[in-house]
């Protein structure tokens, strides 16, 4: 959730705001507000933020050049107009503009004259008081708003109302400023706790953790990342991580991207505890995290909508992207119809054959399927050929890439549009487990799903973090897909990570039953987390991974995806490890549909 | 002085342009592919580039692609690279540049790798996945080991970053004629010579232009602005055409030859 603290005139304020997780904090600059600050002071305070923190400055009917000079002066990111400015002043700007209307019928039945590129803020504003009045704001009309747009929502807020505010309305953000102060533009320190506490609690339409966690300016996490890409790709990536690092402090972009969670992924995704599945491991009580149930019905939504939020941003036209299992190429392809992009995506011939009913999806979906039979034909080998067209094309294509790989910004910016799995999982597991779990379980192909949910959990020091790769038929060379198991440190596809490669340096190839976890590589930030010791890697192998799906599809009713299966039979040892009275999460990755070749008609049946 | 060094001088004497060419080692065989780049150096090629066979070469078109596959199933690896360029370099009169993927290297070592090359008489080395900002150690331990690291600058490289490869590389620059991978074409776009004088307002080392090049009009139309042109994939068509035939050392010797005839003539009239 998007929270902004507003009427900052002390640093210290800022700084615990910031601390404490807000996105942006506001500067009143209307000369007759109690909490007016200069333009210097405001300067002062904005040069100390971090800064995946944005500065909002508060404007009531000023001119749009001084509005324009005080936000170049103190380095805002953003203007929020709280007077009686139109939409053609909004658009005139030039700035990233926030608006303030009014929560009501009138304001509402006008919201479409507004530009989408202006972000809305409603406000209990009166005709004599432009807002910061205290009162609260017409709930039921800002709902109505909220699901207009995405929408930010103020007035009269407090520790004690945000949780039902939000609860009512669906915001994708809050703004506080009375609620949490001792005196006009006076923090205080205790109550800024408890709102962020309750927002925290309650925020529903959880955003991505943006900034919390960045690798070194050369995208390194500890020994690994980086950014070995041909000359040509070194400019782009460049662009599209300055890109990155703008989008993710702008206040519309986090609005946006949270509004399509709550409305067209179906986020938040529930936690179901799996009762039967728990009695059979004989251990810990079993909770699946449903990415499954996601629209599309994978994880890869996350990241293909932010991604294509981000491209859409820059510019660009043309989407390319690779696919494995399927899953992030009919995401990829869904995003792309969603935001009306073209869309073009690379699948190994292999994949085609074996995950055919994502390929018809991709078409209807109209993407353009390209088949690459080049190497082994699978995921690796649409990742290169992707990189081919890009580097052919990087004018006006984005390369939307779907897992935690690839070059710096890759591995950060796909964790932390996955973010969002483990921000969800660990507020749902104290509130039906009453506890943090002892484990999370997630599997590991290119390593996005689990980072994504371990990244909820990192800073718990008591919650083991458990990948699970794919063990294949054996662990000979060309048989399984274990990086960590049996590769080294190498670098492959613009990465230095684990690998799994021969003596002289070429990469091995690779096998799983499930196409999204056959691949030679694996997310730098894992190979970090493991050698840091935070993160440990087990293998489940092809036929352990198919007995998890008939058991999970038995016991629970849920047909996993044969990723996702690898997890689930990477549990059964974890839930007994944890024993009785323990709590395991599992990441329920995606859905089993387009497995239903391979894992044939349910041939157990037959024998009983 | 270093051969890349006084090659590039003695073209410079002659005012004339000249020409690099770039196969892939061990492609269609060991033996064969010695024959090749020998047969090279007599056709005259100024420069050779020996590329090592690599089993995910994502800068690469089909063709070169191919050729590694060939290279591979033939046994072809970095340690076979460096074998073939020591047994052809007491014959071969012009200098070598090992043109590779990082991780080959990576996995032989970088400390082994250089000590090897330089053991070999290779005198260059080019890392296509290794841009500048991950190339300071590599380039200390190349340089200790006399060998120099070409750098590829493209049409997106900024100035900034053509003045930093200027200063870390050596031998001479590598300017990368159009977007996209190695691959013939027909045409030497427009950009190509943009990029040269960009290069050129930055830097006195040689600079060759490549990608794409294919025909003796290419040549000497790159010649009238680069020090040198680099001939890749339609050289790697040949080999792939003629890999069967008894014809393959006296077909790609005809090429080159028709590559060079009418390259000398930088100071001709267009
Ligand atoms: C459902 C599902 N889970 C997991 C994966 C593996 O990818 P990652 O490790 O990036 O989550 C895939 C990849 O295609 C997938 O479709």
């Amino acid at each position: 959730m998007f929270v902004k603290i507003c009427g900052i005139t002390r640093l210290e304020d800022a700084l615990l705001s910031a601390d404490l997780g807000a996105s942006a904090v506001g500067f009143v600059f209307a000369p007759d507000s109690p909490r007016a600050i200069a333009p210097e002071q405001a300067r002062a305070i904005v040069e100390h933020l971090p800064a995946c923190v944005s500065a909002i400055g508060v404007f009531v009917d000023a001119p749009v050049g001084q509005v324009r000079e005080i936000a170049a002066f103190a380095g805002l990111s953003a203007v929020q107009l709280h007077g009686r400015e139109t939409p053609a002043d909004a658009a005139s700007a030039g700035l990233r503009v926030v608006k303030a209307v009014p929560a009501t019928r009138e304001a509402l039945d006008g919201l479409g004259a507004w530009p989408v590129s202006v972000t809305l803020l409603a406000d209990a504003m009166d005709g004599a008081r432009r807002g910061g009045t205290g009162r609260a704001a017409d709930w039921a009309v800002a709902r109505e708003m909220a699901r207009c747009r995405p929408l930010l929502l103020a007035g009269g807020l407090t520790p004690d109302t945000v949780a039902q505010a939000i609860r009512e309305v669906r915001p994708a953000g809050v703004d506080v400023s009375s609620g949490v102060e001792l005196a006009p533009g006076i923090k205080d320190a205790a109550a800024l706790r408890r709102f962020f506490e309750a927002v925290g609690r309650e925020s529903s339409e959880g955003l991505p953790a943006f900034g919390r966690r960045d690798p070194d300016e050369r995208g390194y996490f500890g020994a690994y990342g980086g950014r070995f890409v041909p000359e040509t790709l070194v400019a782009p990536v460049e662009q599209l991580e300055q890109a990155y690092l703008e989008a993710r402090r702008d206040p519309a972009f986090a609005t946006e991207l949270s509004a399509l969670f709550a409305g067209y992924v179906g986020r938040p995704t529930p936690l179901s505890e799996a009762s039967r599945l728990s009695a059979a491991f004989g251990g810990a009580r079993v909770f699946l995290k449903r990415e499954d149930l996601t629209h599309t019905g994978a994880h890869k939504i996350n990241n293909a909508l932010g991604q294509a939020l981000l491209a859409r941003r820059m510019g660009k036209t043309r989407v390319i992207a690779e696919t494995g299992a399927g899953q992030h190429g009919v995401a990829a392809a869904t995003a792309c119809a969603l935001l009306g992009l073209r869309c073009e995506v690379y699948m190994g011939a292999e994949d085609m054959r074996r995950q055919a009913p994502n390929v018809a999806r991709m078409r209807w979906l109209g993407a353009t399927v390209r088949r690459v039979d080049g190497g082994s034909r699978t995921l690796k080998d649409a990742i290169n050929e992707a990189m081919r067209d890009w580097v052919a094309r990087v004018d006006d294509t984005y390369y939307l890439l779907g897992s935690a790989l690839g070059p710096h910004p890759y591995p950060l910016m796909v964790r932390e549009f996955q973010s969002v799995i483990g921000a969800e999982a660990r507020r749902q597991v104290l509130a039906q487990a009453g506890r943090l779990p002892d484990a999370v379980v997630a599997c590991v192909g290119g390593g996005s799903n689990a980072i994504g949910i371990f990244d909820g959990f990192l800073d718990d020091a008591g919650v083991r973090l458990v990948g699970v790769e794919a063990g294949g038929v054996a662990l000979d060379p060309g048989r399984h897909a274990a990086r960590f198991a049996a590769g080294s440190p190498g670098v492959l596809q613009g990465t230095r990570t684990y690998i799994l490669q021969d003596a002289d340096g070429n990469i091995e190839p690779t096998h799983s039953v499930s196409a999204g976890m056959d691949y030679a590589a694996v997310g730098p930030e894992h190979a970090w987390l493991r050698e840091s010791g935070r993160t440990e890697y087990r293998l489940a192998s092809d036929q352990e991974a198919r007995a998890a799906f008939e058991e999970l599809a038995r016991l629970e009713g849920i047909l996993p995806a044969l990723e996702s299966a690898h997890a689930v039979a990477g549990a059964r040892r974890v839930a007994r490890e944890a024993g009785p009275g323990g709590v395991v999460i599992v990441n329920l990755s995606g859905r089993g549909d387009k497995d239903m070749d391979t894992m044939g008609e349910g041939l157990t049946d037959a024998a009983s | 002085m270093p051969r890349l060094e006084e090659t590039f001088a003695a073209l410079r004497a002659q005012g004339r342009a000249g020409l690099v060419t770039y196969v892939t080692a061990g492609d269609p065989d060991l033996d064969r592919s010695a024959q090749v780049i020998l047969a090279l150096d007599r056709a005259g090629a100024d420069v050779l580039e020996v590329g090592v066979p690599f089993s995910d070469p994502v800068a690469d078109g089909p063709v070169i692609e191919r050729a590694a596959e060939r290279a591979r199933a033939a046994g072809g690896t970095l340690a076979t690279t460096l074998d073939l360029v020591a047994r052809v370099r007491p014959a071969v009169r012009a200098p070598i540049v090992l043109f590779t993927y990082v991780n080959p290297v990576l996995a032989m070592g970088e400390g082994r790798f250089a000590a090897r090359a330089r053991a070999a008489g290779a005198d260059a080395v080019l890392a296509l996945d290794l841009p500048l900002e991950e190339a300071g150690l590599f380039r200390r331990t190349m340089a200790s080991a006399g060998l120099d690291l070409v750098f590829l600058l493209s049409p997106t490289t900024t100035d900034e970053r053509i003045a930093r490869a200027a200063d870390l590389g050596s031998g001479f620059l590598y300017a990368i004629s159009r977007l996209g991978v190695t691959g013939a074409r027909d045409a030497v776009p427009p950009a190509a010579r943009a990029l040269v004088e960009r290069i050129r307002r930055r830097t006195s080392l040689p600079v060759a232009l490549g990608f794409g090049l294919s025909r003796p009009d290419h040549v000497r139309q790159v010649g009238r602005f680069a020090d040198a042109a680099v001939v890749g994939s339609a050289l790697v068509s040949v080999i792939a055409e003629a890999a069967a035939s008894p014809e393959l050392i006296p077909r790609v010797e005809q090429f080159v030859r028709r590559l060079r005839e009418p390259g000398d003539g930088r100071t001709e009239a267009p």
